[in-house]
């Protein structure tokens, strides 16, 4: 089985990238607020190190950009391309899901 | 923060901090908080030196290929040059009956090794006019320190060729071979000048193709040949262990340096034989990353 590569580059669904546009999807924030964001909803704990790497990538993809600030904690906000890479890793984790879910009998909101 | 590339920390350095500054919250930073900052740092170095990752263009994975594999081959002109040494009058201890295959072997490694040399310098001359006009450009500063560098180094081994030369002369074989205490000391520290001088040519020559624009098509050239010379390197490499095979089912003896044939079974694993085969690997296995760059991206060069 070959592994899928979005063209954004984007992989799996826990990767820094794909976390940082699903937080970015619900509107433009910076740096720690980001990493709070993310820590929230997906349990995963990235510091500043891996953020900003992600950060670095995504914004020479394209896929985020950078709002103007007063202060040095920079706020980005997810772009058009962003916004359809992530829907594509989106839509892939659901076909997965749905086929998970189905082949264990599980309905949506119930645990094996 | 220091092991993050110039460029990097002027753009994302301030955000950087203050997000460093509110996590930690006025608290020590861990070493393990340290070391995720250095290794995230190297990580962007090595991003924006085309090492890792895709990039915006695919120019940077290309040419970051092609200069591993000539720093491959820098190491591997020190191997080359250790080999020579260990097989010097070989064919003399070995049974007529059984020269063809460590001579073949050795004709291979030393013709492979004139065409790799040929290959790598007719690179650095089709890239000339281009790093003329990068010096005409303004890029000169940039590349200065490693060019003096590299000179001085050149002077001095050359300084010190002439009367190691006639110094060699007056010695016989057995004290040009260890057998001089005081001899053996100097033509050491010679070769450390010799290898410190292709490394820092190396360094002059790396550091200035990593500034010059080159056009897609003399990338695509200048890869093909790198991707050549890695070949070239393999090659030569299988051949010297060949060799290696080769004496020690003939001539072990010649590898130790005992007097030939007795009823004792010398050992084979001459240490700078060793030394010198390990280093090999481990260029070819350098360069061979090159290549899985270069051949990753090639195809995308010029497509925007």
């Amino acid at each position: 089985m070959t592994k899928k590569r979005q063209p954004a580059g984007l992989r799996r669904a826990n990767d820094p990238p794909v976390l940082i546009l699903t937080s970015l999807a619900a509107g433009a924030k910076h740096g720690h607020a980001l990493a709070r964001d993310i820590k929230e909803f997906a349990g995963v704990n990235l510091g500043p190190g891996a953020l900003y790497g992600a950060i670095t990538r995504l914004e020479e993809r394209g896929l985020i950009e950078p709002l103007d600030s007063d202060d040095r904690r920079r706020p980005y906000r997810i772009t058009r391309a962003g916004s359809a890479a992530l829907a594509e890793v989106v839509h892939d984790m659901r076909r997965l899901a749905d086929v998970g879910a189905a082949r264990l009998g599980l309905t949506w909101g119930s645990t094996a | 923060m220091r092991g993050y590339p110039p460029a990097w920390r002027a753009r994302y350095g301030d955000e950087l901090l203050a997000m460093v500054e509110e996590d930690l919250g006025g608290r020590r930073p861990t070493r393990r908080f340290r070391l995720s900052l250095v290794s995230a740092g190297l990580r962007e170095r090595a991003h924006e030196a085309g090492m890792i990752g895709a990039g915006p263009s695919a120019a940077g994975p290309v040419r970051a290929g092609s200069l591993v594999i000539l720093c491959a081959w820098a190491a591997f002109v020190l191997a080359g040059a250790s080999f020579s040494k260990v097989a010097e009058h070989f064919a003399r201890a070995v049974p007529v009956a059984s020269r063809t295959l460590p001579q073949d072997a050795f004709t291979a490694v030393a013709a492979l090794g004139v065409s790799a040399a040929v290959l790598v310098a007719l690179g650095a001359l089709i890239a000339l006019p281009s790093f003329v006009r990068f010096v005409r450009a303004g890029g000169w500063p940039s590349v200065r320190g490693h060019v003096h560098r590299a000179i001085g180094l050149s002077v001095l081994m050359a300084a010190g060729l002439v009367p190691l030369s006639v110094w060699a002369h007056h010695l016989d074989t057995v004290q040009r071979n260890g057998g001089d205490a005081a001899y053996a000391a100097v033509i050491g520290a010679w070769s450390l000048v010799v290898a410190a001088t292709l490394a820092q040519w190396t360094a002059a020559g790396v550091a200035a193709a990593r500034r010059i624009t080159f056009s897609p098509a003399l990338l695509r050239l200048e890869s093909l040949m790198a991707v050549i010379v890695a070949g070239a390197m393999l090659a030569i490499t299988a051949a010297t262990a060949l060799w290696w095979a080769a004496m020690a089912h003939d001539a072990p003896w010649f590898l130790t340096g005992t007097a030939s044939v007795g009823s004792h079974h010398p050992s084979p694993f001459d240490v700078q034989l060793v030394a010198t085969l390990a280093l090999m690997t481990v260029a070819v296995l350098t360069a061979a990353y090159g290549v899985y760059r270069i051949v990753r991206f090639r195809a995308r060069l010029g497509v925007t």
